[in-house]
């Protein structure tokens, strides 16, 4: 699955992007990384699974510089119901937990 | 002109910092140069993890930034195990450290270490200053990660030549941070699926971590969880958040919590989970957890959803914003009627020791001393076993009463980090229980409590063994104690003389009497109230082990009471 990060070029920052991927002792088979605009984006190509999309999403989330997570799956399909990203509204959700 | 090192200082008082914890060094001496008059009170510590650790007690205690200084290399990475524990732990911190001049960077020069490298993956932000002009806004921006959002650790690496230069200064900035899009944060709307969920529920539950402590909102908390009458139960760091005389109230849930908090765990089908990251340490086997329930997450950190098990509502934001609003949405509904339940999950049957237990004079030992503190006392434990009888039987109403590093569980924190407490709650009464083990990792510390003559209380549960390790050996391992025998232990209270700091030795058979004696009580009362820094060695049987206790991959209905 393919990633699209966009932040702000601070120090470190595509370092916590890809330590994120590290610590779960995933593969990074192509990163590319590329002044985008005002500010950069970072291309990854990785192989996940649904639970560590969600993981990796909130970690990325969670970076100071970060501004933009996206990636070639559509949100809604990329989670099911149970597992609600941070991106995902309550509205979204809200069904799933009372059905 | 002013000196970079002067304008640390001036932006940490800017910052609101009167008080830090270090270590001198080659590369930081400039900062060290500058100190005097400042209005930065320095604690020098024995170690540099010493310093991380007492930096971490003040944070905990206070709910302030703690900040901890160290030179270039060694002393810089001495620092990492603080700094990884209040990550885990989400504590404040900021840590300043000194680097090797710039030109040297890359060198690998003298004391040289990548600290921005090293500590990248254990923090929520860090820089290396470039130049001098960068140092205002750096320290601006760390305090504002290390206090914003779930708090954490921060480190500014300084190379010593822009401690050195000199530059205008007009004075610290004020750090503002970059739009973001829409941050994912519930909305008002989330109350009534909460409402509508615990209307569908028979055996509801709340489990309360840190984040009822760390967001300030134990009023409305308590307020909530009168109202909602369910049972509930803590995590290590969410002990004193919930009042603990309340009949709904369990204790401590999760490896080693008590009977009554796994069962109910284990049985409910709503978990209301109430700023607790559900670490491994309280779900037991992932894939057995709370089997039955739907999950409610109430959490600041989007990154800690769905870690072990996903969760079916996620309520994002601070409880001091979201609790109110559920509480809001709970005036004027009515509830089903959870008595059955909960005669079920808090009846006597389900006592939280077995008479075994409670009959263990440690435990005995632990119980007379929590007995007799004073009010506004803090506890403060290192790691191992005594860190869970001491969370099994204290029993605070204090939310930061209770200090112990729960998420990394690093041996050695106790000691420097009592330093920190009692310096930030001089009228305190500051009681840090320590293992054998432990103890030993940070011993230079008690040069800096008698330096500064702290009224410390120190206690070590002596058992002459690392006997959590021990534990898990016997239970699991058939008996190999495999190097955890430290039966050639010092003598500590001869350890602690030569400190100047006075000790002394209980026995174990001292507890084994019901109650315990005059001249027992006495002690222990005079010890607990001397205006001096003072050494309790408590002999520990040792094989004495702490039950209940969930075995790794069990879930936690499948706890052992006892040794079989």
């Amino acid at each position: 699955m393919q990633f699209h990060i966009r932040y702000r070029n601070t120090q470190g920052t595509l370092m916590r992007i890809l330590n994120a991927v590290s610590r779960r002792g995933l593969d990074l088979p192509a990163v590319h990384a590329e002044a985008a605009e005002h500010d950069h984006q970072v291309m990854l190509t990785l192989e996940v699974n649904q639970k560590q999309v969600g993981q990796l999403y909130r970690e990325w989330y969670g970076i100071p510089d970060v501004i933009r997570v996206g990636s070639g799956a559509a949100h809604t399909t990329a989670w099911s119901s149970h597992h609600p990203p941070a991106g995902v509204t309550l509205e979204e959700s809200r069904p799933a937990a009372r059905a | 002109m002013v000196k970079g090192a002067d304008i640390v200082l001036q932006c940490l008082r800017a910052e609101g910092v009167d008080l830090v914890f270090g270590y001198p060094g080659g590369a930081i001496m400039p900062l060290y140069d500058a100190l005097e008059g400042s209005g930065v009170r320095h604690i020098l510590t024995r170690h540099e993890q010493g310093a991380v650790f007492a930096a971490e007690g003040y944070a905990r205690v206070t709910g302030k930034v703690g900040v901890a200084m160290a030179t270039s290399g060694p002393g810089a990475t001495n620092l990492v195990t603080g700094i990884a524990d209040a990550k885990m732990d989400s504590v404040p911190l900021v840590c300043i450290t000194g680097q090797v001049r710039s030109a040297l960077i890359g060198t690998d020069a003298f004391q040289e270490t990548d600290v921005f490298g090293v500590t990248l993956s254990l923090t929520k932000w860090s820089r290396l200053v470039r130049t001098i002009d960068e140092i205002p806004e750096a320290i601006a921006e760390g305090f504002h990660w290390a206090r914003s959002g779930r708090p954490g650790p921060v480190v500014i690496d300084i190379p010593t030549d822009l401690l050195k230069a000199k530059k205008e200064f007009s004075g610290p900035v004020k750090f503002t941070p970059h739009a973001r899009p829409a941050e994912a944060k519930a909305d008002g709307g989330f109350t009534d699926t909460v409402v509508a969920l615990l209307k569908q529920s028979s055996k509801p539950v709340a489990l309360v971590g840190a984040g009822a402590k760390l967001s300030g909102a134990i009023t409305d908390l308590r307020r909530l969880l009168d109202k909602l009458n369910i049972p509930t139960f803590a995590t290590v760091h969410g002990l004193g958040a919930v009042e603990p005389q309340a009949p709904y109230y369990l204790g401590m849930v999760g490896m080693h919590g008590t009977r009554a908090a796994n069962m109910a765990l284990h049985e409910t089908d709503l978990l209301l989970v109430l700023g607790a990251r559900l670490d491994d340490r309280v779900t037991g086997e992932p894939t057995r957890f709370a089997p039955h329930a739907k999950i409610v997450h109430f959490e600041i950190d989007p990154a800690q959803l769905d870690r072990v098990r996903p969760c079916d509502l996620p309520v994002i934001g601070n409880l001091a914003d979201t609790i109110p609003a559920f509480e809001a949405e709970l005036r004027g509904q009515t509830l089903p009627d959870f008595s059955a339940w909960r005669s079920v999950a808090c009846g006597a049957d389900r006592a939280e020791l077995d008479p075994r237990g409670l009959a263990q004079p440690t435990i005995r030992f632990l119980d007379e001393l929590f007995s007799r503190l004073p009010e506004d006392s803090v506890v403060i434990t290192d790691v191992g076993q005594h860190q869970m009888w001491a969370a099994q039987r204290y029993r605070s109403s204090s939310p930061r009463g209770f200090i112990t590093s729960g998420g990394l569980g690093s041996m050695g924190f106790a000691l420097p980090a009592a330093v920190g407490v009692q310096l930030a709650k001089p009228d305190s009464c500051v009681l840090c229980v320590s293992g054998d083990g432990g103890f030993q990792m940070n011993i230079q510390e008690l040069a800096s409590v008698h330096r500064l003559g702290l009224p410390v209380k120190l206690v070590i549960i002596d058992n002459k063994y690392l006997g959590m390790v021990r534990q898990w050996q016997q239970l699991f391992y058939e008996r190999n104690y495999a190097e955890t025998d430290l039966s050639d232990n010092p003598d500590f209270v001869e350890i602690a003389k030569a400190y100047k700091i006075h000790a002394f030795r209980l026995k174990e058979d001292v507890m084994r009497e019901f109650p315990v004696s005059q001249e027992t009580g006495d002690q222990i009362d005079r010890f607990l109230r001397s205006p001096e820094p003072e050494l309790l060695v408590f002999d520990c049987a040792p094989e004495a082990n702490v039950f209940p206790m969930v075995p790794a991959g069990a879930a936690l209905s499948e706890m052992l009471l006892e040794e079989k």
